[in-house]
């Protein structure tokens, strides 16, 4: 097994909350209505005026490196595969719902069809033939990039090496370790790593005051 | 969270079965029954069977159940095993004490069940204990776990005891055991209510109701009373079970209600 972070990094200095990524995975996945395997948020408005933030916040599975999705899964189904890729296999998934509870992040969603969980797959299908993630290769603003934190080489890493490191952040990790990094410079705000959305299916955001 | 009923009632029952089986096994050290061990045992075992088939209710795919075992990790593997060991030790606690074998076997087999008691119970709440669940993340959840099955199972055991009239030392120690059992859902309840906020949160009645003064004052009261006077077995032992079952199923739904997640962005229902 290669030891790859293969993640998705979105540089919300760039995102201009489009909902492009949104509906690119949705067509690519075929992921059921009303569900999403990838998700936009606006966060905010929040702070005192004339220091007040708000920026769009795209989610999807972060790609822990201590996957607790993977850890408490009793059957396997949710798995690492050769690239180090956090996945379901559908047909070993019992349905027992424990790595839903388990993501620090809510990012798992589940089809009621098929009576099990799915999510990101970082469109393996695509990548696994030199292509880009639909949600990657659709963003209008450039902001979204695919590849392997481990890999001078990679896009990801080619985005990140341009930015401080106070300007690269991860949602509220709780032992998990998410990959997926979020760039923001003062630009654009504060950062807040830790967002509740307004109602199941709405898309706005606001910090959690701790 | 919603309230996973198939989960509440897994934990539950098989809780229950098992302190049952553990109060059926210490009496072989104590030998105080003559006729409760045997239908103690058998309701233990059903207690068990019928929590755990409650379980797998709550699962899409039974079909797909053996991949469980094929995969060893804590969790619902784990709450398998303890469940399938727990029914061995049932079963051949039964086969001892029908077939008169020796006492040194029914005592061992006896110890064993306490044991176990104490280890499945904790297990069955222990795995929800997650990063992710801020409210669960605490030692104190399967602590409420063991300690409102141990109400439950021990008072099930006072209400064998009278039901089938047991002598007064039978009942006295069997009210003790429902004191005890009491107390402990009354002590590890509360501190689980402490430790997640559901004591103050917006489930507040249901905690303070349900599960400390139906869970743990009530069968403790009626434990305390019971070891005084064994004429009112019955009628305090009958007051015991349902106290502690309601604390049970309450302190369980408890969990799901109080349930505060890290982050849950895309809001799907568990
Ligand atoms: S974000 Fe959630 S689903 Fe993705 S790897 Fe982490 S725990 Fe698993
Ligand atoms: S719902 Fe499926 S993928 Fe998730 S933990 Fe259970 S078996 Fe594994």
């Amino acid at each position: 097994m290669t030891m790859a972070r293969n993640c998705i990094v979105v540089n919300l200095d760039r995102c201009t909350g489009c909902f492009g990524c949104e509906v690119a995975c949705k067509m690519e996945n075929d992921v059921a209505l009303g569900q999403r395997w990838s998700k936009v948020f606006t966060v905010g408005p929040v702070g005192e005026y004339p220091d007040m933030t708000r920026y769009a916040l795209p989610t999807m599975c972060q790609q822990c490196e201590d996957a607790p999705c993977v850890s408490v899964c009793p059957t396997g189904a949710s798995y690492r595969d050769k690239d180090n890729v956090v996945l379901v296999n559908k047909e070993q998934c019992i349905g027992c719902k424990y790595c839903m509870m388990a993501c620090p992040y809510g990012v798992r969603s589940w089809n009621a069809d098929e009576g099990c969980v799915e999510k990101c797959t970082l469109c393996g299908q695509l990548t696994s033939q030199g292509k880009q993630p639909a949600c990657v290769k659709s963003c209008a603003a450039g902001a979204r990039f695919y590849g392997d934190l481990d890999d001078p080489e990679s896009a990801v890493s080619k985005e990140l090496a341009k930015y401080d490191e106070k300007d690269i952040h991860v949602l509220r990790d709780a032992g998990n370790k998410p990959a997926t990094r979020y760039i923001m410079t003062d630009m654009i705000g504060t950062w807040y790593d830790r967002v509740e959305p307004r109602g199941g299916h709405q898309t706005a955001a606001y910090p959690v005051e701790d | 969270m919603e309230i996973q009923w198939s989960l509440v009632l897994f934990t539950c029952l098989s809780g229950a079965g098992a302190w049952l089986l553990a109060c059926a096994g210490l009496d072989a050290f104590r030998g105080l029954t003559r006729k409760a061990t045997a239908p103690a045992v058998v309701a233990a075992l059903v207690l068990i069977v019928v929590g755990g088939l409650a379980s797998a209710t709550h699962l899409t795919h039974v079909d797909r159940i053996m991949a469980v075992l094929a995969h060893p990790a804590p969790g619902i593997f784990l709450e398998a095993l303890l469940l399938g060991i727990d029914v061995i030790v049932g079963v051949v606690f039964l086969a001892l004490v029908k077939r008169e074998g020796s006492e040194a076997a029914r005592k061992a087999l006896g110890a064993i069940a306490v044991v176990m008691a104490a280890v499945f119970s904790f297990s069955c709440g222990s795995s929800y204990m997650m990063a992710s669940q801020l409210a669960w993340n605490t030692v104190a959840l399967p602590l409420g776990y063991l300690g409102t099955a141990a109400a439950t199972g021990t008072a099930l055991w006072y209400l064998l005891c009278a039901a089938l009239k047991e002598d007064g030392p039978a009942l006295a120690f069997a009210a003790q055991e429902t004191l005890v059992g009491g107390v402990a859902a009354l002590v590890l309840a509360l501190a689980f209510g402490f430790a997640s906020g559901a004591a103050m949160g917006a489930d507040a009645l249901t905690f303070w109701v349900g599960v400390v003064l139906c869970g743990g004052v009530v069968p403790a009261g009626c434990g305390l009373m019971g070891m005084k006077k064994s004429e009112s077995a019955l009628q305090l032992a009958v007051v015991a079970v349902v106290g502690s079952l309601i604390g049970s199923v309450a302190f369980r739904v408890l969990m799901w209600l109080a349930s505060v997640t890290l982050m849950n962005l895309f809001g799907a229902t568990i």
